[in-house]
């Protein structure tokens, strides 16, 4: 199975050069477009989904299954499903202290700062991790496609599959040296 | 409207009846792709930055990296001729329809930038954003301010539309790790 993830997969020297180059640069963007939400263009949906992209483009240059041991599922479930909850509990917070919820002028009443603190954590904290989050999943879920033979409720991983994928990102890492 | 702002429209237009006429699916996702990033630029154009670079992301992006490995887990049906085959009777009512709807609805339609439109001619509720955004949430993106303060419970259920987007993947996919 996880032969046939990576069956797409060349390697290209002008393509992993190419990444090598700009990954750093979009990384950075979309970090600075993430905490810069508040008083520039963009905010936590754009950056989110430029740091998404950059581990995309990782993806297309190194092979998606390496890339895909790097981050791990629980990693990624960790990022989608946490955003959300972060998301949830910053708005009840403004409940706990008073308020409505999201009510971030609450923050200037109960604890003197500013409303613009509450409105960045949640862009930072929790729509930029689900964004990069679902995009990341998304790509790789899509990679792995679709098995008509597998059984729902095994975790995802055959019998098959748990032995295969030991091995086969080792030899791809060790081509790519 | 500058010259170099409608000869991007005219790429745009190009760009979209390519994607809608070229057989070839590479050839389509990279024309789309090319359709994404005009429309990425126009916007800058008019004045929206923040929708600029969620095109530019998703559209030119995500969705092109999305399609492109969809047709590499698919088959890519080969073929010799550039274009699909046009369908003459669909594209006359097709056409006349819109041609119906464009000479009705266009002329209703104000100026890019006039004052006279219902963004400019109900101060109350466009300038109140402008002018207070500062000093109700501290932030100088009124764009930013609308979407996660004075909207925020909207963009709460936005997250989670995007939550589940990834979560509904996995359903169909019958799968249960993100691999």
């Amino acid at each position: 199975m996880s032969g046939s993830i990576d069956d797409t997969y060349t390697e290209s020297q002008v393509i992993m050069t190419t990444v090598k180059i700009i990954a750093p640069f979009t990384l950075t963007y979309g970090l600075f477009m993430t905490f810069h939400g508040g008083d520039a263009p963009g905010g936590g949906f754009q950056g989110g989904t430029i740091v998404g992209v950059t581990v995309l483009m990782l993806a297309f240059a190194f092979g998606i299954e390496p890339t895909r041991q790097w981050l791990r599922n629980s990693f990624l479930a960790g990022l989608v499903t946490g955003g959300v909850v972060i998301f949830g509990a910053i708005g009840l917070a403004m409940v706990a202290i008073g308020g409505d919820f999201l009510e971030f002028t609450m923050l200037k009443e109960v604890f003197h700062i500013k409303p613009k603190w509450g409105l960045e954590a949640v862009e930072i904290a929790g729509i930029s991790l689900i964004v990069s989050g679902t995009i990341i999943s998304l790509f790789f879920t899509m990679a792995a496609g679709f098995s008509p033979d597998r059984p729902s409720g095994t975790g995802g991983v055959s019998g098959v599959d748990a032995t295969d994928t030991p091995d086969s990102p080792n030899a791809e890492v060790s081509d790519d040296d | 409207m500058s010259l170099f702002a409608y000869t991007l429209v005219a790429f745009i237009l190009v760009a979209a009846v390519a994607t809608a006429l070229f057989r070839d699916v590479l050839s389509v996702i990279i024309v789309f792709g090319a359709y994404s990033l005009g429309m990425a630029i126009l916007y800058t154009f008019l004045l929206a930055p923040d929708v600029a670079m969620t095109e530019a992301a998703i559209g030119a992006g995500v969705t092109t990296l999305l399609l492109l490995l969809t047709i590499a887990r698919t088959t890519r049906p080969s073929t010799d001729r550039l274009t699909e085959r046009i369908h003459v009777p669909a594209v006359v009512v097709v056409g006349a329809f819109v041609l119906v709807l464009c000479t009705a609805v266009l002329p209703e339609m104000y100026a890019v930038g006039g004052t006279e439109t219902p963004v400019w001619s109900n101060p109350e509720v466009t300038q109140h954003y402008i002018t207070e955004t500062y000093n109700q949430t501290g932030v100088e993106n009124a764009v930013t301010s609308v979407l996660a303060a004075y909207r925020g419970f909207d963009t709460f259920g936005e997250a989670v539309v995007v939550f589940a987007a990834g979560v509904s993947t996995l359903l169909v996919l019958k799968r249960e790790v993100f691999a």
